[in-house]
């Protein structure tokens, strides 16, 4: 029998778990602010304390050993953070005009990405207005033309059909797949399914990518 | 004569074709600002034909199968054009990503700035803007611009100065670093200078 898992998990544990499953994900995720900014006021303080004690002429060897390995553990933190927002920016800008036209996904945005988004929808479409779209004929001039079924559309959206590898955290409530067929995965499998089938158990932390 | 004759489209599978190369390479190529022309004055070609093959319709009767034909190639060519245009956009931002948001470095390379066209310069320049933006939401204590490819192992790193770059604020105060010196310095503090060449990384003590 192994260990529950009723213990809470830490928040650099939460983190990383968000991290792999943003950069698995095809979809762009719920914003985790409230565990971002603990994390990074919990980093500041960790900084602060640093400093204070480097200055502290009464610090032994032994303190100073232990600073740096805190330093290190610092820098490695920040580094998840910041490849966790780096990956959630690339999908931003990926679908910046998807972004601006539904506001679904803005509900999983924070407010800074949203402007990101929408400056980066504007940015591109003023890039194709002046580099191709003003020297057409009037009437060829549109960035939203209807497409053919052959043609892909005109803006990008995420692929949530996008098989994935998911990992069931606990035993989780039955989905069901494309074909109506119904599937159960019990605590620590692991099953290739497509992404929008288990976005609600990845939601819920039930279940995590990999 | 005969080389005149061409296929509807077959500008525009060159341009993809270029930006394809462009990614089995991995190299950003030059604006290709000429074919994009032909492609724009072929695109105005298509569009009177296709209004004087509609004028010559009479009214009531179905457009004749050459109006569908004219109108995938016009749909398809500005597809070509477009995807050509979003490709090249990628790369640049690739391209400014890994070097950091370091955007002077890009524009005074004399090599990058042939290859690409005045509005992909202005794009540029924009784009660094909205990203500095966004790089401001986040505290002093996290840049966001920092590399993410290695997670770092060791809090320092002995470098040698490939590029003079003058004087750098570190933990251990200013250092002013001169060709051919070597240093034993904090990552966080030059991680920049690295990206952008003007350290290297010596490997061992």
């Amino acid at each position: 029998m192994d260990v529950d898992i009723t213990e809470p998990d830490s928040p650099l544990e939460q983190l990383t778990r968000h991290w792999i499953n943003e950069r698995h994900a095809p979809d762009i995720l719920p914003a985790q602010e409230a565990l971002l900014s603990s994390i990074l006021d919990h980093l500041r303080r960790q900084s602060d304390a640093v400093q204070l004690l480097r200055g502290d002429p009464s610090t032994s060897d032994d303190e100073h050993l232990r600073i740096t390995l805190v330093q290190l553990d610092i820098e490695r933190v920040k580094f998840i953070v910041r490849s966790y927002v780096r990956t959630r920016l690339f999908k931003i800008e990926k679908y910046a005009r998807y972004i601006t036209s539904n506001a679904d996904i803005q509900t999983r945005l924070t407010a800074a990405e949203r402007d990101h988004a929408s400056r980066h929808a504007d940015l591109t479409d003023r890039h194709f207005n002046f580099s191709v779209l003003q020297s057409l004929p009037e009437p060829q001039r549109h960035l939203d033309d209807e497409t053919p079924y052959y043609m892909p559309p005109m803006v990008s959206a995420p692929d949530v059909t996008r098989p994935v590898f998911v990992h069931a955290l606990v035993d989780c409530p039955p989905v069901v797949l494309p074909d109506g067929t119904r599937h159960e995965m019990l605590k620590g499998h692991i099953s290739l399914t497509p992404f929008s089938v288990v976005e609600h158990l990845i939601a819920r932390g039930e279940a995590e990518l990999v | 004569m005969s080389a005149d004759v061409r296929q509807y489209g077959e500008l525009g599978t060159q341009l993809l074709l270029e930006s394809r190369r462009s990614t089995q390479t991995d190299t950003l190529l030059k604006y290709n600002d000429s074919l994009v022309r032909s492609i724009i004055r072929e695109q105005r070609d298509l569009e009177k034909s296709l209004l004087s093959q509609i004028s010559k319709t009479p009214e009531n009767e179905p457009p004749p199968p050459a109006v569908i034909i004219i109108q995938t190639a016009i749909l398809r060519n500005k597809r070509c054009l477009l995807a050509y245009h979003s490709h090249r956009l990628d790369r640049l931002r690739d391209t400014y990503w890994a070097v950091g948001g370091a955007l002077p470095h890009i524009l005074s390379d004399p090599d990058t700035r042939s290859k690409l066209s005045p509005h992909e310069v202005d794009y540029l320049r924009s784009y660094h803007s909205s990203a500095m933006d966004f790089r401001g939401e986040f505290s002093n204590e996290l840049d966001i611009m920092a590399s993410i490819t290695v997670p770092p192992k060791e809090l320092h790193v002995s470098v040698k100065v490939v590029k003079d770059c003058g004087v750098i604020q570190t933990e251990l105060g200013t250092i002013d670093f001169k060709k051919g010196q070597r240093f034993m310095v904090r990552r966080a503090d030059i991680e920049h200078l690295i990206v952008q060449g003007y350290l290297e990384e010596v490997s061992g003590p």
